[in-house]
């Protein structure tokens, strides 16, 4: 039984679909990544049109006020197991946008994220580094953060 | 036929195992040779040169969670995606597919081959219709109704193009029609080929008539809301219609497995694969039309040259081949 | 020039002084008269308004308004000012929306954030604020944001309830009848980005379409005023990653204008390289999103392939392939110890562009399902322009000849050959034909800039490593200065106002032609199919990034 949830696992890390959602710069690299140069096809990514089909949301660089519903409804969407993806600084503690007031500071205490890539915007090529490993902790078969608590679950979207 | 002969045509060939084999297959196909259109790799480290890509997705989408979403309609929404597959495979019975079985014949060797086609593969929209008008969500069904203006446009032409061999050999049967076919026929019906392949890309919602499911203007149309399980039903129904179609122009206008030397399902294949590569082709390189374009283009082009390419047939019956 | 300054002295002005070449600067003492001026105005021809700036002084208890109004036809501008009461409850002045088009959305812009009521405007609503910020006014200077910013969940929880009344109220509106409803395009759609177009769709025909702006509204106008004459050049550049030098252009020159510097020669034409660099990136990412807006991925991955040798160049001059900061009030921020290298890259750049021209206007710009699409599709006429105030290369798709680099030379410009590239008929196609005809002039420009540099070196007259910067002071005299560039989506103006000896900007407003291109979708969708929705949207080349700031 073990060995064929294993299997499964293996699967779902070898394959993982992300939902076209921007909310913020970093989808420009994201843009990059897809393209000829970096191709994160050649690992299996690609872009779905709907939250239905995918397994991964990206909080894409800076969250306003105004679309985290509508992002925390994209996330609800998805189908179990879900996994979310912090880039950039502005996903951390709001980045450059530190200061302004419209920006959401602890993006990662409503939505915790699995793995965060680093930098404003990261790099092509760390966006897919973080992707990978993101991969080693699916096919470990753990549980996404997101799933294990965060401030989303007393939001209303 | 015995039971176990029947088993493995179920099951194994042209059945259930050959049918995901050519999904696995034709996805794949279609990433890489998109991707080297793209100037990308495509899928590479999944398997040898990616080829695993496919195989894995799909079991990941099996093993996903399958939602029915709360205003959904749960029978039609989840009946439908099961339904789709096995309409979309039943036209396999009526394809001679290689010389090793049935004598070279079709499983089911019938006098209406044609007819049956043409009714199977033109009854799979109105499903596809009921999987939008299910789903209770607006782009779905905007994408069930642009399916349905599309079909019965696209269905007319595709009637008569595919109605032209059946006209010049005198037959509905696809194993007569495959081997009445000479290199003189194959050019006579070219015309009716060229149609057939356009319709074809219609019907299997392919660019530039990908309009039921046209990404950047209703979201995904009618898969919209398909998860998991019921949306690798879905697509694996796509896959097996496109592969059915293909055959189906492969077996009335270009000699379905006959072949250079010697007989054989490759021939067939190889002419599949090529079908694809055009379309593969004609993707990479065209914008999608609107709907209205598309009403226009079948109803005042098509389908008139689809009756003047039946004249056609009949005067080269006359005067050309000689009845 | 003197017409329109003859007719700002008919009404009781505090001063018209001349300002820039271009401009007319004049201060309005009764603000019962604008309503009149700006009538007088147009009718002379002064027919699009820019932006509207409000600049909050608590101590003085005013609010000055500066309207920022243009002649695109003769390139004659002027900078109207009013003041007004700050008192919330006497905070209103004449909206002059029903007199010049374009400048409905800014004013309802100034209204959101600070307060102003717009007597007369057609339709007074917030707009571009979330929802908790609604009457709060958060650009006003005596706003507490972390008192506002501590009821986090409350208030995301107030901007969810508006999305579910909405949505009640449009089921109960539109019933389930007939074939009438609301489609959400955006801001989850796939081709859509963080905006949301409320379309009321009878079937597949679109019969109105309502913007529903501010998802990545990060109030950029309010952070840089919290952060130094430097830091704010990292607020400045994230208007749009797309092109990303320009914005910072824009400002470094409004600085310099405060504080009285002049840059060197060799920072000029640095200036022009990097600006048209960062053009021919947006405009490849425009170029290819265009085909991606009817479902062809492989002209937008051709683009990003060129992009990649373009965005090389930055990083090796800055480090940083889109977020290049490379700009700052005084030159460019860095030496180039080996420019011939640097060039190196450049050309290499250019010989790729080069190398996939043919194939892209065989297969593309003459595809024939793409011409079936887009040509007569969405045309503007020179009057939707100038009414509207479209900008850059969408006013020039339908002939009219505008651009600031022209206009008003700035950076070195003045000494470069150029001429106004245009397109004739103004549809989608035209929009997507400028887009190609300026990748083309920006390498034309850069080769230029190039061979200056490089014959200034050989003459002595410049020196790379020394050269990229003049110093500036740390602290600025009071000023107010307006700067504009041509972005690669149309006009920037940036209005900066200082105070005496400030480490800081006093307020700094940033117009971006996105804001009218998104205005106009009003006009141009309806009576078109959804199918055209994400083609037309596709070719006015909107960036949320400057639409919300």
């Amino acid at each position: 039984m073990l060995k064929v949830l294993d299997f499964f696992n293996y699967a779902r890390s070898k394959s993982p679909w992300i939902v076209h959602f921007c909310s913020g710069c970093c989808s420009l690299e994201m843009l990059a990544a897809m393209g000829p140069r970096y191709d994160w096809e050649r690992y299996g990514y690609i872009m779905t049109p709907t939250p239905r089909q995918a397994d991964i949301i990206f909080i894409t660089g800076l969250v306003s006020k105004k679309i985290l519903p509508a992002l925390l409804r994209t996330y609800e969407q998805m189908p179990e197991p879900r996994y979310v993806v912090a880039i950039g600084a502005c996903a951390y503690d709001g980045g450059p946008y530190n200061d302004s007031p419209s920006v959401i500071k602890n993006m990662t205490e409503i939505l915790p994220a699995d793995v965060f890539v680093a930098g404003c915007p990261p790099k092509p090529e760390a966006i897919v580094a973080g992707l990978e490993e993101l991969k080693e902790k699916i096919k470990r078969g753990e549980p996404s953060a997101s799933s294990q608590g965060g401030l989303w679950k007393q939001m209303k979207f | 036929m015995s039971l176990w002969e029947m088993l493995f045509y179920i099951l194994v060939f042209p059945g259930l195992l050959f049918l995901l084999a050519w999904t696995f297959f034709v996805f794949y196909f279609a990433r890489k040779t998109l991707a080297y259109i793209h100037k990308r790799v495509g899928p590479h480290y999944n398997g040898p040169a990616g080829s695993l890509q496919t195989v894995w997705d799909v079991f990941k989408l099996l093993t996903k969670e399958s939602i029915t979403p709360k205003s959904a309609d749960p029978y039609l929404f989840n009946i439908i995606p099961i339904i789709t597959p096995l309409v979309a495979a039943l036209p396999v019975i009526l394809i001679p597919w290689t010389p090793l079985i049935n004598n070279g014949h079709a499983i089911l060797d019938t006098e209406y081959g044609v007819l049956g086609l043409v009714v199977l593969i033109g009854v799979e929209p109105f499903l596809l219709f009921l999987t939008g008008f299910g789903s209770h969500n607006k782009y779905s069904f905007l994408g069930g109704m642009r399916i349905l203006a599309q079909m019965i446009s696209m269905e007319a032409p595709f009637f008569l193009a595919a109605l032209s061999p059946a006209l010049l050999f005198g037959t509905m049967n696809l194993y007569e029609i495959m081997y009445s076919n000479t290199w003189l026929t194959t050019l006579i019906l070219l015309p009716g080929a060229i149609i057939f392949i356009i319709t074809m890309l219609g019907i299997l919602e392919q660019p530039p008539f990908n309009i039921p499911d046209a990404e950047q203007e209703i979201v995904y149309g009618f898969y919209t809301e398909y998860a998991g399980t019921n949306y690798t039903l879905l697509k694996f129904a796509e896959f097996t219609e496109i592969l059915v179609v293909s055959a189906a122009a492969v077996t009335l206008f270009f000699g379905g497995y006959r072949g250079v030397f010697f007989d054989s399902f490759w021939w067939l294949f190889l002419k599949i694969a090529l079908l694809a590569v055009v379309m593969v082709a004609i993707r990479a390189s065209n914008p999608r039309l609107r709907l209205d374009q598309m009403l226009k283009f079948t109803w005042s082009w098509l389908t008139p040259l689809a009756i003047l390419n039946l004249v056609w047939i009949t005067f080269a019956k006359l005067y050309i081949v000689g009845v | 020039m003197e017409k329109i300054k003859e007719i700002l002295n008919r009404f009781d002005m505090e001063y018209v002084e001349d300002y820039k070449p271009t401009w007319v600067k004049a201060k309005l003492k009764n603000k019962n008269d604008l309503l009149d001026v700006v009538k007088a105005l147009k009718e002379v021809g002064v027919a699009s308004c820019s932006t509207v700036s409000p600049t909050d002084f608590p101590e003085e208890n005013r609010m000055e308004i500066n309207y920022f109004l243009e002649d695109i036809e003769n390139k004659k501008n002027v900078w109207l000012k009013v003041d007004i009461d700050r008192d919330l409850e006497k905070c209103e002045i004449d909206s002059i929306t029903p007199v010049l088009e374009s400048a409905d959305y800014h004013e309802l812009e100034s209204y959101s954030t600070f307060g102003v009521k717009f007597k007369g405007h057609p339709n007074l609503r917030y707009f571009l604020i979330s929802a908790d910020y609604y009457g709060k006014f958060p650009f006003r200077k005596d706003f507490d944001w972390e008192e506002h910013e501590k009821q986090l969940i409350e208030n995301v929880n107030t901007i969810s309830d508006e999305f579910f009344e909405e949505y009640e109220e449009n089921e109960e509106t539109m019933g389930h009848e007939d074939s009438r409803t609301v489609l959400h395009w955006g801001p989850t759609h796939p081709a859509s980005g963080p905006i949301r177009l409320k379309v009321y769709v009878n079937g597949e025909n679109i019969e109105k379409v309502e913007p529903d702006i501010g998802y990545v509204w990060r109030a950029l106008e309010k952070l840089s005023e919290r952060k130094d004459f430097i830091g704010t050049i990292v607020a400045v550049e994230r208007i749009c990653f797309m092109d990303n030098t320009n914005p910072m252009i824009c400002y470094a020159q409004a600085v310099e204008e405060i504080a009285g510097k002049e840059i060197t020669p060799f920072a000029k034409y640095m200036r022009v390289i990097l600006g048209e660099l960062g053009r021919t990136v947006s405009h490849l990412i425009s170029m290819g999103g265009f085909f991606g807006t009817m479902g062809l991925q492989t002209f937008l991955m051709w683009c990003l392939d060129v992009r990649e040798y373009f965005l090389d160049v930055l990083e090796d001059y800055s480090g940083a392939r889109i977020a290049t900061a490379c700009i700052e009030p005084g030159g460019v921020r860095y030496p180039l110890n080996d420019y011939k290298v640097w060039f190196e890259e450049i050309n290499k750049a250019i010989e790729k562009w080069e190398s996939v021209k043919p194939d892209i206007e065989d297969i593309f710009m003459k595809n024939p399902l793409m011409v079936t699409r887009a040509k007569d599709t969405g045309v503007f006429t020179k009057e939707d322009v100038v009414d509207n105030y479209l900008a850059g290369p969408i006013a020039r798709a339908s002939n009219v000849k505008v651009d600031v680099r022209l206009d008003e030379p700035y950076a070195g410009y003045a000494d470069l050959e150029m001429d106004y590239v245009t397109c004739e008929s103004g549809d989608a196609r035209d929009r997507l034909f400028i887009i190609y005809k300026e990748i083309n002039q920006s390498i034309d420009l850069i080769k230029q800039a190039m061979k200056k540099i490089e014959e200034g070196i050989e003459a002595g007259e410049m020196d790379p490593k020394k050269d990229h910067m003049v110093k500036m002071p740390r602290r600025m005299p009071e000023g107010e200065a307006v700067s504009r560039v041509e972005w690669a989506r149309g006009e920037m103006l940036m209005h900066l106002v200082t105070m005496p000896k400030s480490t800081n900007p006093y307020r700094l407003k940033i117009k971006a032609p996105s804001v009218n291109h998104t205005r106009i979708l009003e006009k141009l969708i309806p009576g078109h199919t959804l199918s055209d929705i994400p083609l037309l949207y596709g070719s006015m080349h909107i960036c949320q990034g400057d639409l919300d700031r």
